[in-house]
């Protein structure tokens, strides 16, 4: 059993009291939070983590961590505005307070993906966890092979992370392919959906760990474009998404077959969803 | 066996001797017009001949509402809930409903100790008592034999002139502390096995007939007579699943983040941001409470996460049967295996 | 600035709205976040626009129809209060006959006087962005609305059925006890208030969206009702549910 210094169980329901300490707008619907612990404290999260985030009041929701835990003394989100609390948190000022509990689940395995090339392929808001590992993988740049990000979104107004979209262009150890479902006058990029990047990337098949995240319908096409480029299923990890409440593995919620989303995932390895009836 | 005798007339002073020493909670009619576990204030309102409580002791431990923390919206400040360990003594309680409880501490124990939970669960004492089954009850075939005393203090076998009261540990031993003579006897009673409603296979079997069934017509079948009430769920004494709410006072100053038990049977149980419901039909649904009776949690466990206590076909307003489903799925199975062999040996030839 | 509320009514028995001044005390912690700027019964006083406009009643003359497309084009958020306006509730019933049968009985002679149209709720006209229902609403459900609304969120309303708070608080059955309920597949949200008084519920609350009505129509049946009995014990509260009910 788990137990805290004095003895008791760990508290599984408490927030953390923690505070806004920036925010940005990324498009209508998206904003970026940073968020500092008291003390400062570290999240001590894997790439690949969610935290829920508390308000009194309005309730919880989970939301994945989107900085690197290399970042240190505060980490970031990023929320899109679709219910009741993003709604409110998209109301809210730096310098309010914001309860965190977490983080919870499985991150990316990054042993499994040392000494390997990582190929990213995020649609739409599936870029926010994968920020979380390619920035991993960009500050310990020694560790991993090739960093291929590929990342689409439905129009230019929609890319999240617009600064950062200009460094990874710019960067020469990094191959980054950007693409929109719909252009518009200003764009000059690549047009089409995320799997029109897939064939013309030259992958490294044994030695390529992809890591995909994007809305349920891009996963059929990406994971069969991926296969006809030959890459084995073992080398694809995945993030799913699915309803939560207490993120610790105890209110049914987010269960897919025998598996907590909250406990094992949200990040699995491919060839254990394959096995799962239901998951994607 | 160590324990005693227990005549019918011995059964109230029995019962006030335990009330003497400890809260006492066992079924009672006279609350809710169904049988339920009630604190006993009077021990001639116990109900010990009865088929099965509306909800099981379960309640003590996790129950129907609970407030997670209580805010305050001005400053974002909380309490901790006081969390009480209910020690209490159970009384009259029937095995499969204690079954239930230990499988419940599996599902608390592990990945995540539950506080709410675990610390409510210690010091709760289980004095059984058998039961006859009437035409829902399984429990025998979910590997509970009816007089399978397993986690209880005290047991009471019912004999025609009252009851067999059998010790089963030391705290149980300590509660007749005062009341009577605990002696090494050849306790005698009649055995009741018999059961109406069984299963045709047992979970060994189980486990192939569910690794084959995610397909089986009947989920489309059941889904077309349920009317999702979620009944079933509720009613389940091995069920655990919650929602969480915020719940703010009429004058906006405070709240308490509640939890309620929820069920998968229910439409809103997946419905994530933006409307999407992962399982939208009720037959996906009705599969998904099946398999976690006897699939997701037993391929790990080894055993059935249903104790058979029929309450969920009992309680079903369009009379939904579980053990009809698990039935159907057995011999469907069977059926398909004798079709496979069938293949098996005209390819042989 | 402390939100704008108004409270309408239209065709309706005014339970609901009595019914929320039953709660004084209440009532004045809720003053002290809002601004009451129209209510008939209350007061007269009057304005341009609401935040919130809370409507009780169903829509059943051309007049009431000029109406609450006048105040939807007024209010911001606008709330559906009670059965009446949130499914037709009883007035519905009048649906069932033709309507000139309808206008007759209640109005005899002077029929002509008074036109008027089928029973319907206020989803029909124009948009409603929440619905406190019941007949009549609770004051608890009415309280945890406005709270929620105060909070700018949106409010919780149970989309499960009623048994499921049966069982919550340990009733026994109503079906046990030979009765027929409409919990199964009625809204919860109201406590299981007649159950838990040993009543059987009759779906004042409406349907739980996506409800399997032909189970439902089984169990009835099975209970001993006719089809058509089964049918219109499910079409009390629901216009729904009624042929011709809603445009
Ligand atoms: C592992 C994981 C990571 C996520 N990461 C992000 C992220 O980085 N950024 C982001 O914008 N969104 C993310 N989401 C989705 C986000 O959780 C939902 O958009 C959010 O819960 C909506 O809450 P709401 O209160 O605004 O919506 P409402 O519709 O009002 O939802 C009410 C409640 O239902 C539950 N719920 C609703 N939708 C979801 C959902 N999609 N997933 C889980 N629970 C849900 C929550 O408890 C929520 O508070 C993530 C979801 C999961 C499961
Ligand atoms: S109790 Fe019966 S009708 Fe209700 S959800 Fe369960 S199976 Fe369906
Ligand atoms: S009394 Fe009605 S609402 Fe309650 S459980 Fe029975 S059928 Fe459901
Ligand atoms: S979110 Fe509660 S079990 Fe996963």
């Amino acid at each position: 059993m788990i137990k805290t210094k004095n003895g008791e169980l760990k508290e599984l329901y408490y927030p953390t009291i923690s505070e806004i300490t920036k925010i940005e707008k990324f498009t209508d619907k998206e904003k970026w939070f940073e968020i500092r612990l008291p003390n400062g404290d570290d999240l001590q999260h894997q790439p690949g983590q969610f935290v829920e985030v508390s308000l009194f009041g309005i309730g919880e929701a989970p939301i994945s961590v989107t900085s690197s835990p290399t970042k240190k003394g505060a980490f970031e989100l990023c929320v899109r505005e679709t219910g009741m609390l993003t709604e409110v948190m998209h109301r809210m000022e730096s310098g309010d307070k914001i309860g965190i509990r977490g983080p919870f689940g499985q991150g990316y395995d990054i042993d499994a993906m040392k000494g390997k090339d990582i190929l990213i392929i995020g649609g739409g808001i599936g870029i926010v966890p994968l920020r979380s590992l390619i920035n991993y993988v960009i500050d310990n740049r020694q560790d991993f092979g090739k960093l291929i990000i590929c990342y689409g979104a439905k129009t230019p107004d929609e890319l999240l992370y617009p600064e950062e979209l200009k460094r990874w262009e710019k960067d020469d150890n990094i191959e980054f392919h950007l693409t929109v479902d719909q252009g518009d006058e200003n764009w000059s990029g690549n047009v089409g959906v995320i799997t029109t990047l897939i064939p013309g990337l030259k992958l490294d098949l044994k030695n390529t760990i992809a890591a995909v995240t994007g809305p349920p319908i891009m996963y059929k096409f990406v994971l069969l474009s991926l296969q006809s480029k030959g890459l084995p299923d073992e080398n694809v990890y995945m993030s799913l998404e699915r309803r939560m409440k207490c993120g610790v593995g105890k209110c049914g919620h987010c269960q897919i077959n025998h598996s907590y989303v909250c406990q094992d995932g949200p990040v699995y390895h491919y060839p254990t969803l394959k096995t799962m009836e239901e998951a994607i | 066996m160590k324990g005693m005798f227990l005549s019918k007339e011995s059964v109230v002073p029995f019962i006030e001797h335990l009330a003497s020493q400890q809260k006492v909670f066992a079924p009672n009619k006279k609350v809710h017009g169904s049988i339920t576990f009630e604190e006993v204030n009077d021990a001639n309102d116990v109900v010990l001949n009865y088929a099965r409580a509306l909800l099981s002791v379960k309640k003590y431990f996790l129950p129907q509402r609970e407030t997670l923390l209580k805010y305050k919206l001005d400053d974002n400040s909380f309490e901790k809930q006081e969390i009480e360990q209910v020690n209490a003594i159970f009384l009259g309680v029937h095995n499969y409903d204690l079954q239930a409880v230990l499988k419940l501490d599996y599902n608390f124990k592990n990945n995540n100790p539950e506080k709410n939970y675990l610390k409510r669960r210690e010091g709760a004492v289980f004095v059984g008592i058998s039961y006859e089954p009437d035409n829902f009850h399984f429990s025998q075939s979910v590997g509970i034999d009816p007089h399978n005393t397993n986690g209880f203090d005290l047991f009471l076998h019912k004999t025609e002139e009252g009851f067999v009261l059998e010790v089963l540990t030391k705290s149980g031993e300590k509660l007749l502390d005062g009341f009577g003579e605990i002696s090494e006897f050849q306790g005698e009673y009649p055995r009741n096995e018999n059961f109406n409603a069984s299963l045709y296979a047992p979970q060994s079997k189980l486990k192939e007939v569910f690794a084959n069934s995610y397909d089986n017509p009947i989920w489309k079948e059941m889904a077309e007579k349920c009317v999702g009430c979620g009944t079933c769920n509720l009613t389940c004494p091995t069920c655990f699943c919650f929602n969480v709410e915020d719940n703010v006072g009429i004058t906006l100053k405070d709240g308490s983040r509640d939890r309620h038990l929820d069920g998968c049977m229910l439409r809103g149980f997946t419905e994530v941001a933006g409307g999407e419901i992962f399982r939208d039909e009720l037959a996906g649904r009705m599969r998904h409470r099946i398999y976690r009776k006897f699939k997701y949690i037993s391929d790990i466990t080894g055993e059935p996460w249903c104790v058979g206590c029929g309450r969920c076909t009992i309680f079903c307003p369009a009379g939904i049967s579980i053990v009809d489903i698990v039935n159907r799925l057995v011999s469907d199975y069977d059926k398909q295996q004798v079709l496979n062999e069938g293949q098996m040996t005209s390819v042989l030839d | 600035m402390k939100p704008k509320v108004a409270v309408f009514d239209f065709t309706g028995c005014e339970g609901c709205e009595l019914n929320k001044l039953n709660f004084e005390n209440e009532l004045l912690d809720i003053i002290a976040h809002i601004d009451f700027v129209e209510w008939r019964e209350a007061m007269d006083d009057k304005a341009d626009e609401y935040d919130i406009a809370f409507i009780e009643g169903s829509i059943s003359t051309p007049e009431c129809v000029d109406r609450i497309h006048d105040i939807r084009n007024r209010s911001k958020i606008l709330i559906a209060l009670g059965a009446c306006a949130v499914c037709g509730g009883m007035n519905a019933m009048k649906n069932q006959k033709p309507l000139e049968v309808a206008r007759e009985e209640v109005y005899g002679k002077d029929k002509d006087l008074f036109p008027t149209l089928p029973a319907l709720p206020l989803s029909a006209y124009v948009k409603v962005d929440f619905e406190i229902r019941g007949c009549p609403m609770t004051q608890q459900e009415f309280l945890r609305v406005v709270t929620a609304l105060l909070m700018g969120k949106n409010p919780i309303i149970p989309d499960y059925a009623v048994c499921v708070e049966c069982k919550l608080k340990e009733n026994e059955c109503v079906y046990g006890n030979g009765m027929i309920c409409m919990g199964p597949i009625t809204r919860a949200g109201c406590d299981a208030q007649c159950p838990s008084f040993g009543q059987y519920c009759i779906g004042c609350r409406g349907l739980v969206s996506h409800p399997n009505k032909e189970a439902m129509i089984e169990i009835l049946t099975n209970h001993g009702l006719s089809v058509d009995e089964a049918d219109k014990k499910m079409s009390l509260f629901n216009t729904e549910n009624r042929e011709g009910g809603l445009k």
